[in-house]
């Protein structure tokens, strides 16, 4: 069920996988806002405010910022390009961690208290879940014949859900971090203001924050793909599956107000580091 | 919403409080609530100018925060529109006379909607985003009639509002 | 031989020499020209033995181990007459329990024929040398133009400046010395050795910090001396054999020696509990820093340690060694969040990735050697350009604290960027130590899951202290021009040079993984299913194909795309609620109530959760209880 990494398969991900992820985007907000009462924006609204971005003048504070906004995009790019075609899991995860990363020192690296306190609790955010997700990769690993490669779980005969429903479930929580949902939106939140006024995006504007949102919409498609991982054969199980954790994000994220990193940071190291150990001791001895 | 097909289909507002006492705000604010709904014309409220299409000022212009309400506009980046929210910030409001108030933005910026009112109605703040959106529109294909240069908003009456919530009654 | 003979004489001896020649005085031209020309003896016959020699084992006639005989009692002798000197018991009472071992190895001696000396030259020996050749040397010349400036400031303490370069080009002959020999006696020699060139180099200042941290250096220094001469000791007289490879061909009986030789690493290493003379060392002169304490003394214990590793394998002592190496890299990746001192930073940077080194050679198959290897190169180029960094920026702006260091991007252009290269060379995908640390997870999942966690939390803890050192020495505002700052001509010369050299080594981690790595470690180790472990090491290389060049790529595109298209017209202050003081460019000043400027300030260290107090008040004491459950499971 892999896809053959041809160059004509690479161009066709790469321009339709942002649509994809425009719609998801606009899907939540429209529950959002029904769930609020409201109308809501019309579903293809990320796709309509990328496009007015890209229409506004380029405005930077300084140079570095662009670098760091295009290194942001390409890694999610690759990160997407090697979850889709089944490569090594680990180095995935190093590549979209280093996507992240950039962005977080693109927050740096302007004079704005703003923008680095959003750099440096996403930071403390990363540092939270990322354990999490190395587990995650480890217990694939450990669920597939040991190996260590993303197309073992497209390719395995069980279902990935009921070998390893602990680490589904910390990776849960882990998505609701990546997916700038409360109670963990403290780095940058994607709608409301919150008391650091954007955070890491705070002095990005026009065309640079349309190539920061494109990234984003990589990035929900890249984590939809994830979970669909998690039930590969039939496959629309697994597309339901994405499709119920991206609604109950929404729903955690109606429900929640926002928490602290720090509280987020003990509650990720302790309950979710619990549920994914726990899980990962049991797959390890029941191979024994 | 007849002609919400022309304007600009994502206009983000910024939101600056000059010298309010706060009456035009709180009515700003309750655009965003789910009685007026601002995000179904893709409306975001985002705090940060260099995010913004959209400047609304409430509140007239003293000599402190001149410079403050300049720095905020020019953080912005093109193309852009400025909405004088209340009579306040159109041309100094009841306090006009005070020593301290130098008058409506028009003095330190270029507005392109007025709303009067004290304060601004909702709908009529609505109606003048809209408004702005689709100077923006204008402004930004090159094109900009005189005509759209400046508007103003009329208050809304006693009649016509009520007319207006049973249109609004329709879409909620 | 003959030319393996040579090269080795000159790798070792040659900088003895030179080392001599510049204790007799000379000064000025002379002083440096006898420096460059070690240096370039050095890397010319570091470089050469791999290419010029096949290499193998030598052998060398009895005299060399009568000669080891009288030398050792010697250093252990001077390491006495220290510990008076100082007035310190625990030094002084070390020294004589080994010279009671020395003595007692005489007197229980081989009467007979003197045993000849190993030397092994393989491809683990000629990594280290070529490390210890090619970027001591490069160290060293930067020590000229450091010192130039050094000698200005130093306190009157200070001891000679002959003394130093002295004292460190006899230390690389040493340390070339210590990876090639496989006697224990001589490599004892050249441990001791090392300490002393530690002690006095630490100690160079003379002023009250660097001789307590000098003292604190030689006493857990002499700690790992001593467990050296017991774990001789009962080599020879139990088992028969001085040479560190028969000893190690014995089997598992010779646990316990071998037990006493990775105590004498994990203080070498500065693994916990014993990492606080690391930490002290940071007072030294920074070529110090960056010879002695990153890049080749303490990986002596790496090398040692992997060296071992085959004879670990499938013991008990294996899982106890991989778990200390494990336990001091995520203590130690938590302690360096704390610290706002550059040069403590990357101390405990240090210390964590010889961690990382000791766990993969716990772990001891293939991958794990492989992985353990591939760190051992690439941080020992990568924490040397950056201890070389913090040094010119220390001397240029005073002060070595990274909350001064903003704004450093415009006040220091090449040196910035330069740091900027070493810390991404850390932590960034297609950089080598990525590659090792990415090898060393996934051998960790294979073989040993329990060591796993700690590695997975260390290595998140890791992005922490990295990213923020990073951010703040990017921060600044547009500049129209940047002028390059003017720093010492050898200096600038030795940082681009090690700087292009981490760039090479990254863009060619492939080859030098498929041509050096990967041999070594199918040869080293006794692998599970050979068949498998080939098919893993291939693995390696596929998966780093064409994601790699396309990371590359996506970084010279975004490089080039991003930075001419800049107008000063389209340049805006950053958002400050409308408040901002344009004069001020580092840091985030606004105008307040009163019309007065406020700088905000940010704490990043967070010290009630990574304040180093804390962490070593519980890290030190399970670390203490681990190094003694290492000869616990010796115990049957």
């Amino acid at each position: 069920m892999t896809l053959p990494a041809n160059p004509l398969t690479i161009v066709l991900l790469i321009l339709i996988v942002p649509l994809f992820g425009a719609l998801l985007s606009g899907i939540d907000r429209r529950i959002t806002a029904r769930s609020q009462g409201r109308i809501g924006p019309p579903l293809l609204q990320p796709l309509y405010d990328i496009i007015k971005l890209l229409r506004k003048e380029p405005l930077l504070t300084n140079r570095a910022q662009v670098v760091y906004a295009h290194l942001h995009l390409a890694f999610m790019v690759l990160a997407m390009l090697l979850l889709v075609f089944g490569k090594d899991s680990l180095m995935f995860l190093f590549v979209f961690a280093f996507s992240t990363l950039s962005l977080v020192l693109g927050g740096m690296c302007v004079r704005s208290p703003y923008s680095r306190i959003g750099s440096q609790r996403e930071i403390i955010l990363m540092v939270a879940y990322e354990p999490i997700l190395i587990l995650l990769m480890v217990g694939f690993y450990m669920a597939n014949n040991h190996s260590f490669q993303l197309s073992a779980p497209m390719m395995s005969p069980v279902p990935m859900l009921l070998v390893l429903p602990l680490l589904f479930v910390a990776f849960l929580v882990v998505l609701a971090i990546k997916l700038q949902k409360s109670p963990f939106d403290v780095a940058t939140s994607h709608h409301a203001h919150q008391e650091i006024v954007k955070g890491i995006t705070i002095e990005y504007s026009g065309p640079y924050l349309a190539i920061l949102e494109l990234a984003h919409f990589y990035e929900l498609a890249l984590l939809f793909f994830f979970i669909v991982l998690f039930w590969s054969s039939p496959i629309w199980v697994g597309i339901l599956l994405a499709s119920f954790s991206f609604f109950l994000m929404t729903v955690v994220d109606n429900l929640f107000a926002r928490l602290t990193t720090h509280w987020t940071f003990k509650f990720m190291w302790t309950s979710a580091l619990g549920l994914a150990v726990t899980n990962i001791l049991w797959l390890y001895w029941a191979s024994k | 919403m007849t002609n919400v097909q022309k304007f600009n289909k994502s206009p983000w507002v910024v939101h600056f409080n000059c010298n309010s006492c706060n009456g035009c705000d709180i009515e700003f604010l309750a655009c965003l609530t789910p009685l007026y709904d601002l995000e179904r014309f893709g409306i975001l409220h985002v705090g940060n100018p260099k995010h913004a299409d959209v400047l609304v000022v409430t509140g007239s212009v003293n000599h402190r925060n001149a410079r403050v309400l300049r720095n905020v506009y020019d953080q912005m980046p093109d193309p852009k529109v400025v909405v004088a929210m209340g009579v306040c910030s159109s041309t100094g409001g009841i306090f006009a006379d005070g020593y301290n108030v130098l008058g409506g933005i028009d003095k330190v910026l270029p507005v392109d909607v007025f709303v009067p009112g004290c304060p601004a109605r909702p709908e009529a703040m609505i109606d003048g985003i809209l408004k702005a959106a689709q100077i923006l529109e204008a402004k930004h294909s090159g094109k900009t009639p005189l005509a759209m240069k400046t508007m103003l908003i009329r208050t809304p009456t006693l009649a016509s509002a009520a007319a207006g919530q049973e249109k609004g009654a329709s879409h909620a | 031989m003959q030319i393996q003979e040579a090269l080795i004489a000159a790798l070792v001896l040659g900088p003895i020499l030179f080392g001599l020649l510049i204790l007799t005085g000379v000064k000025g031209p002379a002083r440096t020209g006898l420096i460059v020309l070690a240096a370039l003896s050095t890397i010319g016959a570091g470089v050469a033995l791999p290419v010029y020699t096949n290499l193998s084992n030598m052998v060398l006639p009895g005299v060399v181990t009568s000669l080891g005989s009288v030398l050792e009692p010697l250093m252990i002798l001077i390491i006495l007459t220290i510990g008076y000197r100082l007035k310190s018991w625990p030094v002084t009472i070390m020294a004589l329990i080994q010279l009671a071992f020395c003595l007692a190895g005489f007197v229980w001696g081989h009467h007979g024929d003197t045993p000849d000396t190993l030397l092994v030259v393989d491809k683990l020996a000629m990594v280290m040398v070529m490390i210890v050749s090619v970027i001591g040397s490069l160290i060293a010349l930067y020590a000229v133009g450091y010192m130039k400036n050094h000698e200005h400031h130093a306190p009157h303490t200070a001891a000679s400046t002959n003394r130093f370069f002295t004292v460190l080009i006899v230390f690389l002959g040493l340390m070339n010395g210590l990876v090639l020999v496989d006697n224990m006696k001589w490599l004892a020699i050249f441990w001791e050795g090392t300490t002393l060139c530690s002690f006095f180099l630490i100690g160079y200042d003379g002023t009250t910090e660097a001789k307590a941290s000098a003292r604190r250096a030689i006493t857990l220094n002499v700690l790992g001396g001593l467990a050296m001469s017991a774990g001789l000791f009962l080599a020879e007289h139990r088992f028969g054999s001085a040479n560190l490879s028969e000893v190690m061909a014995k089997g598992p009986v010779t646990l316990l020696p071998i037990a006493l030789l990775v105590l004498a690493t994990m203080t070498k290493s500065a693994q916990m509990p014993f990492q606080s003379w690391l930490l002290g060392a940071m007072v030294a002169p920074t070529p110090v820093s960056a010879l002695l304490h990153s890049s080749t003394m303490v990986k002596a214990g790496s090398y040692l340690i992997l060296r071992l590793s085959p004879s670990l394998h499938d013991t008990p002592l294996a899982m106890m060694v991989a778990g200390a190496g494990a336990f001091t890299f995520v203590v130690t990746s938590a302690l360096a969040i704390g610290q706002s001192n550059g040069k403590k930073v990357l101390a405990y940077s240090t210390i964590a990735n010889l961690g990382l080194i000791v766990c993969c050679a716990g772990i001891g198959t293939p991958l794990a050697y492989a992985a353990g290897v591939t760190i051992l190169i690439f941080h020992a180029i990568s924490k040397a350009l950056l201890f070389l960094c913090v040094g010119t920026i220390e001397q240029t702006i005073g002060s070595r604290d990274i909350e001064d260091m903003s704004g450093l991007l415009f006040k220091m252009p090449l040196t910035t960027n330069i740091a900027i290269i070493g810390m991404i060379s850390m932590m960034m995908p297609p950089c080598g130590m990525l590659i090792g640390k990415w090898m060393a997870i996934e051998s960790a999942a294979r073989s040993a899951p329990l060591v796993l966690i700690p590695l997975v939390l260390g290595s998140a803890l890791t992005i922490f202290f990295w990213a923020k050192w990073i951010g703040r020495i990017t921060t600044a505002s547009y500049h129209g021009k940047y002028t390059i700052e003017s720093i010492d001509a050898w200096m600038r010369t030795v940082l681009t040079v090690i700087a292009s050299g981490v760039i090479m080594a990254s863009v060619f981690a492939m080859p030098i993984y498929v041509l050096v790595i990967k041999p070594m470690c199918l040869a080293a180790c006794p692998g599970g299913a050979p068949g498998m472990e080939i098919s893993i090491l291939d693995n390696v290389v596929d998966y780093m194909g064409w994601p790699m060049l396309v990371v590359i790529g996506a970084i010279v595109l975004s490089l080039v795309a991003g930075t001419p298209l800049f107008k000063p017209s389209r340049l805006r202050l950053p958002y400050l609620c409308g408040e901002n003081i344009d004069s001020d460019e580092t840091s985030c000043a606004f105008r307040s109530i009163a019309d007065a400027p406020v700088v905000t300030r940010l704490s990043s260290y967070y010290p009630p959760l990574f304040g180093e107090a804390k962490i070593t008040a519980w890290g030190n004491p399970l670390a203490f209880l681990i190094i003694i459950s290492l000869f616990g499971v010796l115990i049957k």
